[in-house]
Parts: structure tokens; sequence; C-alpha cells
């Protein structure tokens, strides 16, 4: 397939017979890459020894094996974090290269283990009590640290889960405490919080300049978060205007993060949400059924969309392909 | 044959190659620049994410515009159905080649995407109508096969070729699975031979430079190929589809598709790697997972746990292993990224990092009591893909 496009590009004179050599040289002897493979293969090796090992704590904690199990457990984890604190590259605000191919992988590893170790001393000595909070809080903070001070997304996303379950948490206990129906709504408040909060971080850390290239995995949780958790409110709750509103707001902003920085990813997505949000409105507010008018409603308003997909760049603020 | 202007596909493909070259500095930056004024492409072929946003509303708007018609004719006999269906079907393939291709010049926008699945489902969908409801699936299969074989070839298109593949595949084991008494043992084979002939040509079709243009279409076709022939044999797929078509408790020449069921992937791995071929390599590797699972399937050696454990380890350390080795030696094999990450690879790496985040969380206590089954609640993170 190559030779015929380099005959056909020297022929138009667009390269050089010397080039042609080159390419030529270069197609026939260019070294065959495994890296997506290794890739596959190390992930999933943490993923099924995490879950494996999971399992096995639990499963054996009668018998004399399960000691056994957790001190490797234990080592596996401090092993991870001897070698990602061995071989880290200087601590900086901003971007940090891994230092080798297998870095993230095992500090990935070391983080998952260590979540397993806690885990398993709660169950089974209650390290924390009753203070489930706490459970969650300290591994949050600690992934919140190892994200920054190594620079590894992974664990930092794996911070805002620890984050996200930790407020969970707090909310479901309240539950335990109220045992009405304010517990859903409790959730979906927290979540639109939560989704709120992600999405001002990376804008406060930006300013200040910290770990700009954080921003994304910050506002990717936030985005779906906040407008999932307003959907909700939307659809389950009351005050339907509320919650309405509080979509609109998440839609105006990310909109307006769309248009500044270019972004079609957040362009989609929020549209997709929104729509759903709008729809929704339009339709309980107008009860009676007539099918004329919502088959209208969906071609009309799906033909504004798509005008308005295919013209994003001009939505785009001083967009230049 | 092709309804997209082809000047333009040659064009986008040698900007392709030609920017992988670019990018190595083989080509300098004005000979760069001067191929790409060279050859212009008009498509418009939008981002990856305008393209699952205009496929979705161009879905929710020709649902609309096939209720609108229903409404307007409210049909009321299978006839009526039938023809409506058709009416949408012809519609939409039209609008497809008139405006979409012609006009507009889509080229995987979405929008022609849309057209052209929902005009080929309603005309196949309107046929379904009529034929008599004892047919059995082999008709169905007959009816939908030229509208996908021909839906792909002029469009181009990869998930109609995918359709195209398992429809041809089904006429052939439905014919097969009708001969009386030796259909238990033709069945495996003609999969296998179906595949192996499909695996050959697509090869030789990727050579043709006439056929450049379906290249990634052939592609595809080894791909499934290649999975098909494995299934084929696979001990799990065999005694399965014993048990369900013919009763069959035991499997006959079980020897023969155990041997299969371990030799072709390590076949594949081993012919991916000396041949340098990718999909060999990569579909090989997967089907050893399924061998693994197969036999599992069968024989509990271990308990579950444990062979997560330890398979974790060791595709853990192999890849350790594998990674510190062409560190040094990278002649022939290389740990280095290639250039032209393809789509899948992309939606991989969004996949790892965000299923890492998904991982088992610590102790949600609504679950404290029965908290002893090991915890993959993960962290109640939303939906996130």
């Amino acid at each position: 397939m190559y030779r015929q496009i380099i005959r056909n590009l020297l022929q138009q004179a667009l390269i050089t017979p010397a080039d042609a050599g080159k390419i030529t040289q270069f197609e026939t002897r260019k070294p065959f890459s495994l890296h997506w493979e290794l890739k596959t293969m190390l992930y999933l090796g943490v993923l099924l020894l995490n879950v494996g090992l999971g399992v096995l704590v639990y499963e054996n904690i009668d018998s004399i094996g399960h000691v056994v199990i957790i001190t490797a457990i234990g080592l596996v984890s401090v092993g991870c974090f001897w070698y990602a604190i061995r071989h880290r590259y200087p601590f900086s605000l901003g971007e940090v290269k891994s230092p080798t191919p297998y870095y993230d992988y095992i500090l990935l590893l070391g983080c998952l283990t260590l979540l397993l170790m806690e885990g398993y001393w709660q169950y089974q000595y209650q390290i924390f009590g009753t203070r489930y909070g706490l459970a969650t809080f300290i591994p949050m903070v600690l992934f919140f640290a190892i994200a920054y001070w190594l620079d590894n997304r992974g664990v930092l996303s794996l911070a805002i889960t620890a984050l996200a379950s930790w407020m969970g948490i707090t909310v479901s206990l309240q539950e335990i405490l109220t045992k009405n129906d304010f517990s859903s709504q409790a959730i979906a408040h927290t979540g639109i919080f939560l989704g709120a909060l992600l999405t001002v971080i990376p804008f406060a850390l930006e300013r200040i300049n910290i770990k700009k290239h954080f921003s994304l995995t910050y506002l990717n949780f936030g985005v779906h978060i906040g407008m999932i958790s307003c959907l909700a409110g939307l659809f389950l709750l009351d005050i339907k205007i509320v919650y309405f509103a509080l979509l609109c707001l998440f839609t105006g902003f990310f909109m307006w993060y769309a248009r500044t920085r270019h972004s079609v990813y957040f362009l989609t997505v929020v549209i997709v949400y929104s729509y759903i949000g709008i729809t929704y409105a339009i339709f309980t507010a107008l009860p009676d059924f007539n099918p004329w008018f919502y088959l209208f409603y969906f071609l009309i308003s799906c033909i504004g969309i798509i005008v308005f997909l295919t013209n994003y760049k001009k939505f785009f603020k001083n967009y230049t392909p | 044959m092709i309804a997209y202007n082809r000047d333009w596909l040659d064009a986008l493909l040698t900007k392709k190659t030609a920017a992988q070259w670019h990018e190595k500095g083989l080509l300098s930056d004005s000979q760069w620049s001067s191929i790409q004024a060279g050859y212009p492409a008009g498509f418009y072929s939008p981002n990856l994410f305008i393209r699952i946003g205009l496929a979705i509303f161009g879905l929710i708007l020709l649902s609309a515009v096939m209720g609108l018609i229903t409404l307007f004719f409210s049909p009321d006999s299978e006839l009526a159905f039938f023809l409506l269906s058709i009416v949408w079907g012809v519609m939409f393939l039209v609008i497809l080649e008139v405006w979409a291709v012609q006009r507009a010049h889509h080229f995987g926008s979405g929008i022609d995407d849309m057209l052209l699945y929902t005009g080929i489902c309603a005309i196949i969908g309107g046929l379904y109508y009529v034929i008599p409801n004892s047919a059995g699936p082999l008709l169905y299969c007959c009816i939908a096969w030229p509208f996908l074989v021909i839906g792909s070839i002029r469009y181009l298109d990869h998930l109609l070729t995918i359709a195209a593949f398992i429809c041809s595949l089904l006429i052939i084991l439905l014919i097969v699975k009708e001969i009386p008494d030796m259909a238990l043992y033709l069945l495996p084979f003609s999969g296998m031979i179906f595949s192996g002939s499909v695996y050959f040509g697509a090869r030789r079709g990727q050579q043709n430079y006439t056929w450049r243009h379906w290249h990634n279409l052939l592609v595809m076709l080894e791909l499934l190929a290649l999975v098909t022939f494995y299934a084929s044999g696979n001990y799990w797929v065999i005694q399965q589809a014993g048990l369900e078509w013919f009763a069959l408790e035991q499997v006959p020449i079980a020897w023969f598709f155990w041997a299969f069921t371990f030799g072709v992937p390590l076949l594949y791995i081993m012919a991916g790697l000396s041949i340098k071929d990718r999909l060999l390599l990569d579909i090989g590797l997967g089907c050893i997972g399924a061998a693994v699972f197969t036999f599992r399937y069968y024989f509990q050696v271990l308990p579950l746990a444990w062979a997560g454990t330890i398979a974790g380890a060791v595709l853990f350390i192999l890849a350790y292993t594998a990674i510190r080795y062409l560190h040094r030696y990278d002649r022939v094999f290389t740990y280095a990224a290639e250039t032209d990450k393809s789509l899948l690879q992309e939606v991989e790496e969004q996949l790892i990092e965000q299923t890492i985040a998904n991982q088992p969380s610590a102790t949600p206590p609504a679950q404290q009591d029965t908290f002893g089954g090991g915890q993959f609640g993960g962290g109640g993170a939303g939906d996130n893909f």
C-alpha cells in the first residue's frame, strides 16, 4: 500500500527519490510495537490481583491462612510504595513524566492493596470503630497526597472516588438517623454539591498554577456527577424548579468552558444531559398528551441541535482550526 | 461503486500515511504542507464526540419523522406497515445519497451513519412484515444479506460489514445444520472453512491497491474471521451447541476440540510474532483468556479467587519482564508507542483511566453487616464512561 503512495508522491514531485528511499527503508525495518499489548497485560494483572486478593482475604477470614494472606498483601503494598518512592522523579508543580513504563501500574497496585488492608483491619479489628467516615476519609487524604506528590492521574481518580464515598457515607448515616424520604434528597444534594466542588477545584488550582493537567480528571467527574444528580433531583424530587435551575447553571458553566477551551467532549456531554433535562421539564409542564406536539418538538429540537453541532466551530471563541 | 468522492478518499489515505512519516521526521515540514495542499479533501467528518452527538440526535430526529408519518397515515394493516417501512427506508437512503453524501459531503459524520442504518433497518424490517410467520431464521438472514453486503460496499461502513459477516456465517451454519446425520460433525468444520477462506480472502484483498478504499473493512473481516475460526473449534462452544441443538451430553472427538481450544491461541500468538501481525497476536492473547475460561468451566481445579490472584501475578510479571527485555533489545520488537493510535486504543486509554476509579473502595457501611463476601461495591462515583 505505502509503495503505491510513495510512487504517487514521487510522480507529483512532492518528495525526492532520496526521501522515498528513506521511507521505504523505515517501513521495512521499523520495529513491531508491543506497547498496547503489554500495557493491557499490566493493567489486567493489577486488576486480577486486586480482585483475587480481595476475595481471598474474606474467604479465609477464619483460618490460619488469612494471616499469611494479609501479610502477603501488606508486603505487596509496601513493596509497591517502596518502588514508587525510590524511583520517583523530583516533585514539581507542573507535569512529571513517569520514570518507568510500569511505574503507574505499580503505584496503582500499591494503593489498591493498601485499600484492601485498610478494609480488612476495619472489618477484623474495627480500628475506626463506628466512625465509618474516617475509614474513607483517611485513604482519601492519602490518595490526594500521593496523586499530587507522585503526579498520577489514576490515583487522583481513586482519591476523587474516595471523596465521593466519604460524602455519600456521611449522608447515608443521616439517612439511618432520620429514616424518611429525606434520604434520596440528601444524596442528590450531596451529588450536586460534589459536582460543583469538583468543577470549581481545578479553576482554583489553575489560578495558583498547581498541576494544571489534573483539571480534566476533576471536570470529567464533576460534569457527570453534577448533571446526573441534577437530573435525579428533577425526575424524583419535589421542588423541580430548583433542580432545573441548577441544571441550567451547570449547562451554562460547561457551555462556557467548552466555548473558551474549545472542548468538544464537554460540549457534547452537556448538550446530551441538558437535552434530557429540558425535554423532561417541557413535557411535565404540559400535562395533556398530544402525540403531534411531542413529535414536532423532537423534530424541531433535533434539527436545531444538529445545526448547532455541525457549526460548533463558530460557537467556539477565537477558534482557528 | 462507492458513494463517496474517490479522489478525496485517496487524499485522506495519502495524508494519513504521510502524517506518520512526517511525525517520524522522514518528511520535512515544507514537504508535509505541500502534500497537504496537493491533496485536498472536502469531506465533513467531525471530531468523534461531535459524531456521537450528531448520531444520537440524528436517530431521535429520524424516529420523530417516522412517528409523524405513521401518525399522518395511521396504517392499520400489515400491508400498510410494509409499504410505510419501505417508504421510510427508501426516503432515508435517497436523502443519504442525494443530500448527505453528494451535496453536504458528509463522511462518517454521525448523520450519514444514522441515515444508512435506519434506512436499511426500515427496508429489512418492512420485508419481514410480509413473509409468513412460519419462516425460519434462514429466510430472515437471506433477506437481510444483500442489503448488508451492498450497504457495506457502497458506504464503506464497519458496522454493516460486521453484520454482513455474521449474517453470512449464520446462513452457512443454518444450511449445514439441516444436513441429516452428519450435521453435528460438519458444523464446526464448516465454520472453520468459512472463517479460513474469509481470512485469506481479506488478507489478499488488502494487498490489492485497487481495493484500497475497502482496506479497513477487510481488516475488520480479518479480525472477525480469526475470532469465529477459534470459536468454531472451541470446546465450550461445541459442547453448548451440541447440547442446545442435538441434546448431546458428550462431545464427539473431544480430544480434538480440547487440543484446538489450547493449540489455536498459541498458534495465533506464535504466527503473530513471527510475521509481526498485530491482529493475530492480539486475538491470540484474547483467545488464551477464552481457553482458560473454557477449562475452568469444566474443571474447577482452583478456587476462583486463587486463580484470579495467580493469573494476575503471572500477567503482571510477564508484562514487566517483557518490557524490561524490550528496553534492552528493541530492534525487532519495541515497547515504544506507535504514532497512529487506533480508535480502539484511545477508547482503552479512556477506559483504563475511568475503571481505575471504580475499584473497590473501603467499607461502605450500608453493607457493614453483610461485609463478608468481598466488596466490589465501588465508590458510588456516578456514571462515568
